[in-house]
């Protein structure tokens, strides 16, 4: 692969890059730039072994610029406290719909069937990502800190200074809610079909 | 079955095995967490059911950013 080959590679998941940055900084000109500084390394520095997709690796060193644009913003000035209220406070009402009084399920999930078939197919990672898209954004972006960015739970806690427990409710939150998005829109038309 | 075990199986409604299920995602549970979440899971198949789909859903995760 030439230079030229490996920018041009490089250069196909700046979309993807941008939409992780956005969804964690809030920030256009902020996520552009750490963007922008993802790529500059990835071009400048022999990191890629060949060992994990290209896409893994960019994350890699995007979390690294996320990271450190979150803890200049949290020194520079506005001290982090929307997020524990929101996380939260959000549809509280669903959640008490999800289970009865006695605490079992009111709408018991549903079986899958193959699941691991659907990760083969292309229109199933758009249904994911509209699932995403549908979290609300608090929600999606402490999820997107621990699945894509792969934080450890203290780290993340520290970041955004939330307490562990708060942590939990809220990833518990997106999960199930990404559960019954994929549920609704994917494995129960897949049954139907 | 011993008042300590019974003690320990006993209510685990869905509601705390889901939570439960969802924070082994990000902390170690405690041995008696495990085992009453063993417990449950052994007599209700939509928590095993949602235990499964949390297994596929961060697998699929992984799959999203590569």
């Amino acid at each position: 692969m030439t230079a030229h080959d490996f920018a041009q590679e490089l250069e196909r998941h700046r979309g993807y890059l941008y939409r992780v940055a956005h969804l964690q900084l809030r920030d256009r000109d902020a996520a552009e730039d750490v963007v922008q500084d993802t790529l500059l390394a990835a071009l400048s520095g022999s990191g890629f072994s060949g060992k994990s997709s290209v896409r893994t690796w960019l994350t890699g060193i995007l979390k690294h610029k996320i990271v450190d644009a979150i803890r200049r913003k949290q020194r520079d000035a506005t001290p982090v406290t929307s997020l524990a209220p929101e996380g939260s406070e959000l549809e509280l009402d669903d959640f008490d719909a999800l289970f009865r009084d006695d605490g079992t399920w009111e709408a018991p999930p549903a079986a899958w069937g193959d699941p691991e078939e659907a990760l083969q197919r292309r229109e199933f990672l758009d249904v994911l990502d509209l699932c995403l898209e549908k979290l609300p954004a608090a929600t999606a972006r402490v999820f997107m800190m621990r699945e894509v960015l792969e934080l450890e739970s203290d780290e993340i806690c520290k970041e955004l200074a939330i307490t562990a427990n708060n942590l939990w409710v809220i990833l518990y939150r997106a999960r199930v809610a990404l559960r019954m998005c994929l549920e609704e829109n994917w494995f129960a038309s897949e049954r139907r079909a | 079955m011993s008042t300590f075990v019974s003690r320990m199986i006993h209510f685990v409604s869905c509601r705390e095995a889901s939570e439960l299920l969802s924070q082994m995602q990000d902390r170690p549970l405690s041995p008696r967490e495990r085992i009453r979440l063993r417990f449950h899971l052994a007599i209700c198949d939509a928590c095993t059911r949602f235990s499964r789909q949390l297994a596929f859903m961060r697998q699929a995760m992984r799959v999203y950013r590569t």
